[in-house]
């Protein structure tokens, strides 16, 4: 047992490994079943966002509800087609540029952020969202403005001897299993670091940075740590979503991204790994189910947000961890019993 | 001097919460700080810990100068500290709220707590040792994983003292540590604090429940920030300015 | 000719700024008093916007009277609103996020199936030019000028001279302190939202006037609010005064100087040189 893993059956951590492998071998399967293009499509989107959406979380479970995330991705994006159109770097080396520089920008900001908490946080963060996005504006010449950034370079093809050519521009399956493999890596880190001492940290800072900074946890370091990650696979995820889309435009990054990331990761549940993949999934396949409803739909998505606030106060994930923890009966974690 | 504080001065707007405050504590000593409500013993403890900057004056730790310096940096010196309030992780469980509150020792990197390498595992072990050690020394292994706003306001104030533990303090202050609590946790928390002495961490000590001053070697006493008197229980009690101070307080003397 | 474009000047910045000042005004109330952070005001605003047009324009009542109506409707609107969707979340920032969010998204949705997405006109509350020893001006403006004073000064009296008002005063500097000393705190919260909300939808309907309508008008004006809070201060409602001159003199005169998105970022990076200088915004309370 290792510091944030503090669940010390072991029964549970095996049902929990069966679960991902199998999500993951569904996933990776799923191409065979589905061969519409407007589905492969959606589910592309659904990763994507997946990994900003978990990105999200991990600055939020920090105690920082930042509303500039979808900035951040543009700003991945952005620099990745910049680079790849401009000087014809390949796409492979321009999608991580994305990221580090998504990082940069974001521990630059992070500092300054780091004297505000809470709501202000939240609020000043949007004027650093904002700006990133006026900046796209002011860069016309490389980002093509409000006119739009076109000819962005698709992924190159992967050439592996002895296999058949993997060509992204054939169909959307190569893209689909791109994204599903950077999403599981993405998702690995993001993993593995809040399971750890520095996860531990954030979530210390976010329930009370008085007490955190008394045993010694540096809370600016810690929440700029938070940004830089988040920053940076958001950053990648932009990136990435730049050469399948091949045409950006930064309205798509601007506030309204932002807040729609955010309901992604609040309504999907912040209080699990989960939450936020649950969450994206649901807000974005769900109102694309409804789509026929036209000017109705948008109904459906803030019917689901109702729902969701007045009836799972953890979001949807935390549903799913109320159910479980009703059937197995979990022993830890409850009232104490007199202990005197 | 251990821990020795010049002419410390806190303003907060126009009112001086303290005012050139001279103390000193000796290593090894227990020591309380008495005073009024409003006298500015709180602020002096968030002066020495860093969660407030002097207005004015110096504080000494160890012979180095740390007025000013952020709180994780003097907890680094090992400078422990409780809240007035039971401030504690509220979603953590007990023994959470005290592994996680080992940063300062060891130190892992950031690629080790990523990849999870031996040497990380290593020292995370060792954590848990040390944690389980300082359960038992503070008698909370029975409530181990409950969480921590599920936790009893007895067992709270125990928690936030087992907290200050993890970052091997040299001097630990312990702001109203038996506040709240019944006759019998009074009596088992004072055990508790007798027993971190007795392993050679000095305590400096705020608290109005008199009882506890049995403990303490030595009494500081101030009102409106400034010292008005200091010596052993007995000799406090008889000063006239002491007695002014608490005019109409019958605890006071 | 050069006085008439420093009055036509003049005169936009304080009809800007008090469009800003009476929807941020209703935001901080809501911030400092409830303690929440809520994004549908500047939806609020424009629902206020289209009942007015509905009232006038459709219905056709008189314009004065549509404009009276939509405030005091906005204004049980927000009482509704405080008691279901606010109330029961207010110690919980996470929920809140979603409520308001939520709102956004269904009053938008309202009005874009009732009235429809496109662009709507309220006719002038002041038709024409109004013309002032030489200098002309445009009617419309200086009565959302003039009517935003009013409103203002009104609020503000209301603040510091009733039982109520100082109250929600008391509550917003330390609300577990009001409570203890017997404030009936919820009673409180509804008139606050009440008032901000009625304050928003004046604004909108003036707003309706000036330029026009649409179900999206208020995505621009909610970062407005947010960005005179933060300059204001937290907790500081007088600040929230100086903040929206500020941002609307901003507003109305840089993109005399400046053109396209740089005046987006000027305006954006002096906001954030000040904030950098004083954290606590221009007349926050030192943290
Ligand atoms: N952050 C602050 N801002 C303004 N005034 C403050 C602040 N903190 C403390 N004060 C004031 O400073 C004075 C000293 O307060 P302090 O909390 O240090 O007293 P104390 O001795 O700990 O009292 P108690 O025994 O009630 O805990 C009080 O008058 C208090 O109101
Ligand atoms: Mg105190």
């Amino acid at each position: 047992m290792v510091a944030g893993e503090h669940a010390p059956s072991g029964g549970r951590n095996w049902i929990k490994t069966v679960a991902y492998a199998g999500l993951i071998i569904l996933l990776f399967l799923l191409p065979l079943f589905v061969d519409s293009v407007y589905y492969l499509h959606t589910f592309i989107i659904t990763l994507i966002y997946t990994i900003a959406a978990c990105s999200l979380r991990t600055i939020l479970i920090s105690g920082q509800l930042s509303i500039a995330h979808a900035a951040f991705m543009g700003l991945g994006a952005y620099v990745s087609s910049i680079f790849a159109r401009e000087l014809n770097w390949t796409p492979w080396l321009t999608i991580p540029l994305g990221g580090v520089s998504a990082m940069v920008v974001g521990v630059l900001a992070g500092y300054p952020l780091t004297r505000v908490r809470a709501i202000y946080f939240s609020m000043v963060s949007l004027f650093v969202g904002l700006a990133i996005v006026a900046l796209m504006g002011v860069f016309q010449k490389y980002t093509g403005g409000d006119i739009g950034l076109i000819g962005i370079p698709p992924l190159p093809s992967i050439t592996i001897p002895g296999l058949p050519t993997i060509n992204f521009l054939s169909s959307k399956i190569p893209y689909y299993y791109f994204f599903l493999l950077l999403t599981v890596f993405c998702l690995m880190i993001l993993h593995s670091l809040e399971n750890s001492r520095i996860g531990m940290s954030w979530k210390a800072i976010a329930q009370s940075y008085l007490v955190a900074s008394s045993v010694g946890i540096n809370e600016a370091g810690f929440r700029v740590l938070a940004l830089a990650v988040g920053c940076f696979f958001a950053g990648i995820a932009g990136a990435g979503y730049a050469h399948y889309n091949m045409v950006l435009t930064r309205s798509s990054f601007g506030f309204l991204s932002s807040v729609n990331l955010l309901i992604y990761v609040l309504v999907g549940g912040t209080g699990s790994f989960f939450g936020p993949i649950i969450g994206t999934t649901v807000l974005v396949i769900v109102p694309e189910i409804f789509r026929w409803l036209k000017t109705f739909a948008p109904f459906v998505f803030g019917g689901i947000m109702l729902l969701v606030v007045f009836f799972m106060p953890q979001g949807i994930a935390g549903l799913f961890e109320q159910v479980k923890t009703k059937f197995l009966h979990f022993q830890e974690r409850k009232k104490p019993r007199d202990v005197s | 001097m251990f821990l020795e504080t010049k002419e410390l001065t806190k303003n907060f707007g126009g009112l001086a919460a303290v005012f050139q405050l001279e103390m000193s504590v000796r290593e090894g000593e227990i020591v309380g700080l008495i005073g009024p409500n409003g006298a500015g013993k709180t602020t002096v403890f968030n002066l020495i810990t860093g969660f407030l900057r002097p207005s004015g004056g110096r504080i000494l730790f160890d012979g180095k100068d740390i007025s000013g310096k952020k709180p994780h940096l003097i907890a680094k010196m090992g400078i422990g500290r409780t809240f007035q309030l039971a401030y504690l992780f509220p979603e953590f469980t007990v023994f959470e709220n005290i592994v996680t509150s080992f940063n300062l020792y060891p130190k892992s990197s950031f690629w080790e707590a990523l990849f999870k390498t031996p040497s990380y595992r290593r020292k995370e072990l060792y954590i848990l040792e040390q944690a389980k050690e300082i359960l038992y020394l503070v008698g909370l292994e029975g409530v181990k994983n409950v969480l921590g706003r599920n936790l009893p306001h007895g067992y709270q104030k125990l928690l936030t003292m087992a907290r200050a533990l993890a970052i091997k303090p040299r001097i630990l202050l312990l702001d109203e540590p038996i506040a709240g609590m019944s006759l019998e946790e009074i009596n088992y928390a004072m055990s508790v604090i007798e027993k971190i002495r007795s392993q050679g961490v000095t305590i400096l000590l705020v608290e109005h429940n008199m009882r506890i001053m049995t403990l303490c070697d030595r009494v500081i006493v101030i009102n409106f920030g400034n010292k008005i008197a200091e010596g052993s229980m007995e000799e406090v009690r008889q000063n006239q300015e002491v007695m002014k101070a608490y005019f109409g307080r019958e605890d006071a003397a | 000719m050069i006085s008439d474009v420093a009055a036509q000047t003049v005169v936009n910045v304080l009809m800007l700024s008090s469009i800003y000042i009476l929807v941020a005004l209703g935001f901080a109330l809501l911030l400092t008093v409830l303690g929440i952070l809520n994004f549908a005001h500047a939806a609020i605003y424009m629902v206020g916007g289209y009942i007015c047009y509905q009232l006038a324009v459709v219905v056709g009542i008189n314009q004065w009277a549509s404009l009276l109506i939509s405030m005091i409707a906005v204004g049980l609107l927000g009482l509704f609103l405080e008691r279901v969707f606010f109330r029961p979340f207010l110690k919980d920032m996470n929920r809140i996020v979603v409520v308001t969010l939520a709102l956004i998204i269904i009053l938008q949705a309202t009005i874009n199936v009732t009235v429809g997405s496109y662009i709507r006109r309220i006719p002038s509350f002041v038709p024409g030019v109004l013309r002032f020893s030489g200098v002309s001006v445009s009617g419309d403006r200086l009565a959302t000028f003039v009517i935003g004073g009013v409103l203002l000064l009104a609020v503000i009296l209301f603040i510091r001279k009733t039982k109520t008002g100082l109250q929600m005063l008391a509550i917003s500097q330390d609300s577990d302190g009001a409570a203890l000393q017997g404030i009936k705190t919820h009673r409180i919260f509804a008139v606050t939202t009440a008032i901000g909300c009625a304050l928003a939808a004046v604004a909108g309907s003036l707003m309706g006037a000036i330029l026009s309508l649409s179900p999206f008008m208020g995505d621009i004006m909610l970062v407005k609010a947010i960005e005179i809070v933060i300059l204001a201060g937290i907790g500081s409602i007088g600040g929230v005064l100086i903040g929206g001159l500020i941002l609307g003199a901003l507003d109305a005169t840089l993109p005399l100087f400046i053109s396209g998105s740089a005046t987006d970022l000027t305006g954006l990076c002096i906001i954030i040189i000040l904030l950098l200088i004083r954290p606590q915004g221009l007349f926050g309370r030192e943290v």
